[in-house]
């Protein structure tokens, strides 16, 4: 297949820099253990936010970190893709003859967040272990984790592309970002209820986080959501995914090149 | 003064990306609005816990979201490492102005840059949303301005130190990241730093990430401790004698690779 092909040649290069990797992915994640050290210093202290126990929330922070970390793990040049646009280099992709995606995908992947994705399911680990101490049924969680970090990846995902294809027409795509992945991201960590009307809606709609690790904690959890609630995550992560095609399809016709 | 000649052109390099930057604005008060909604939700329903009600807190962390900009969203390094790099660290260093200050005045115009068009309107921007809150002294105000001044200093000289650091390192994005997640760890930007547990609770105002953030926003709150512009003062004048201290083995370095 061509992707493996693609992948392993940019692997093969980055792995002449075993050391950088060890490092980078090491720091990745401490950087990420501490933020979680810092949110259970605060609810070591308060017990719980909006009726959810360290425990809870750390499953929806674990499902979040390690699904924002695989997306940047498979797709660093579309989380950057600001550069081709501005410095025309995309012009080059769109005369290969294979799909312009296909080409972004398997330029480069991001392996320092390895380290990140090791932090979220320490964290899940954790989280699990200490439900069960309270007396959880844990077989559904252990079930549903790794569908919700496929999911959650494939919405980052969606939601950056959407944010790339964008930039053809806005030629730049820093700031957007922040709105798109790291402020949900962040938002993502703790329960969708605690936040205002709008910026809820919008975790539903457009920024479509809350289906990935809120709504369906809420039903396996016991917190009273419906049964189907888990099956909402593949949905919406597919539903996410084929708007995001179809508007970066409709961004690569309207793309005009920088010409420089 | 020839350091307020090159704050002043920094600062107008800066106005160049002012647009652009009111936009992220609103982006950036979206995660202060996530920070407050959290700690509306620890603190609901239950018993305050000393000068921190839930109103203090939404103040706290707006405030704190606003200061970030002056004190600690600063250039990786201080862009030392890119001079390092591409060598004109070199021509840098046999310029008639020391290079700390020099480097230090150049990240201080981007500064004064990111006080008017960061910091002035998210904090307008939280205020809007969980309410504005002002010192009732006057007396306050100056030492707010002298608190913030020291933290936008003393973050300064650790990012200098980080940016330095590449005369002998290849790379100091990882050392970079280390020195932000301390100062967000430890600087009291997600949780002021004496409400941490245990040890940490006792140690942490006490260290130069404390400097950056905590301080300048416990004073404007007029709750800050009166040892707070001490401890402040304290690490920049130790952050001073390091810094001066390791360009000048950094120039020495510089000397023997032959510029």
């Amino acid at each position: 297949m061509l992707y493996r092909k693609l992948i392993a040649a940019s692997l093969r290069s980055q792995m002449q820099y075993k050391m950088n990797f060890i490092t980078s992915a090491a720091t990745t994640g401490m950087i990420m253990v501490l933020d979680f050290v810092i949110l259970s210093a605060i609810l070591h202290r308060f017990n719980d936010v909006a009726g959810w126990n360290i425990y809870e929330v750390g499953m929806l922070y674990g499902i979040s970190s390690a699904s924002v970390s695989l997306y940047r793990l498979f797709a660093p040049e579309v989380n950057d893709f600001e550069k081709y646009v501005v410095h025309g280099e995309f012009d080059q992709m769109l005369i290969r003859p294979v799909s312009p995606l296909l080409l972004l995908l398997t330029r480069n992947l991001d392996l320092s967040r390895i380290g990140g994705i090791v932090q979220g399911v320490a964290v899940l680990v954790l989280s699990l272990a200490g439900l069960a101490r309270e007396g959880a049924d844990l077989l559904w969680l252990i079930v549903f984790s790794p569908i919700a970090i496929f999911s959650g990846g494939v919405i980052y995902f969606s939601m950056a592309l959407s944010s790339a294809a964008l930039s053809f027409w806005t030629h730049q795509m820093r700031d957007i970002l922040t709105f798109t992945i790291y402020a949900p991201a962040n938002a993502s960590n703790y329960p969708i209820s605690l936040y205002p009307g709008w910026l809820k809606w919008l975790f539903f709609t457009a920024l479509p986080i809350a289906y990935m690790n809120y709504l369906p904690m809420l039903a396996l959890l016991g917190k009273g959501g419906g049964w189907y609630y888990p099956l909402l995550a593949p949905v919406a992560a597919a539903t996410a995914l084929f708007l995001a095609l179809t508007f970066w399809k409709i961004g690569i016709r309207h793309y005009h090149s920088t010409g420089s | 003064m020839v350091y307020w000649r090159i704050i002043r052109k920094s600062y107008r390099r800066n106005l160049q990306y002012r647009l652009s930057h009111l936009i992220n604005n609103v982006a950036s008060s979206i995660f202060g609005l996530v920070f407050i909604a959290i700690w509306m939700g620890v603190l609901r329903g239950k018993a305050v816990h000393g000068p921190y009600d839930a109103e203090t807190m939404a103040c706290y962390i707006a405030i704190c979201q606003s200061v970030l900009w002056v004190t600690t969203f600063m250039s990786p390094g201080l862009n030392v490492q890119v001079g390092v790099r591409s060598g004109a660290v070199s021509l840098d260093m046999i310029k008639p102005v020391h290079y700390l200050w020099y480097t230090l005045s150049q990240e201080f115009g981007r500064l004064l840059y990111n006080a008017c068009y960061r910091s002035l309107p998210i904090g307008l921007l939280l205020g809007l949303a969980v309410g504005f809150s002002f010192p009732s002294d006057p007396l306050a105000y100056l030492l707010f301005l002298l608190s913030l001044l020291l933290a936008a200093y003393v973050g300064m000289l650790l990012f200098y130190l980080v940016g330095i650091s590449s005369f002998w390192t290849t790379e100091v994005r990882w050392l970079h990241l280390i020195l932000l997640s301390l100062v967000f760890g430890f600087g009291g930007q997600m949780i002021p730093v004496d409400l941490m547990p245990g040890v940490l609770g006792q140690l942490a105002p006490f260290l130069p990430f404390a400097a950056m953030i905590y301080y300048p926003v416990m004073n404007w709150l007029e709750l800050a401790p009166v040892y707070s512009i001490g401890v402040q003062l304290l690490w920049a004048v130790i952050l001073t004698v390091v810094a001066l201290a390791v360009t000048k083995q950094a120039r020495r370095k510089l000397e023997i690779q032959g510029g």
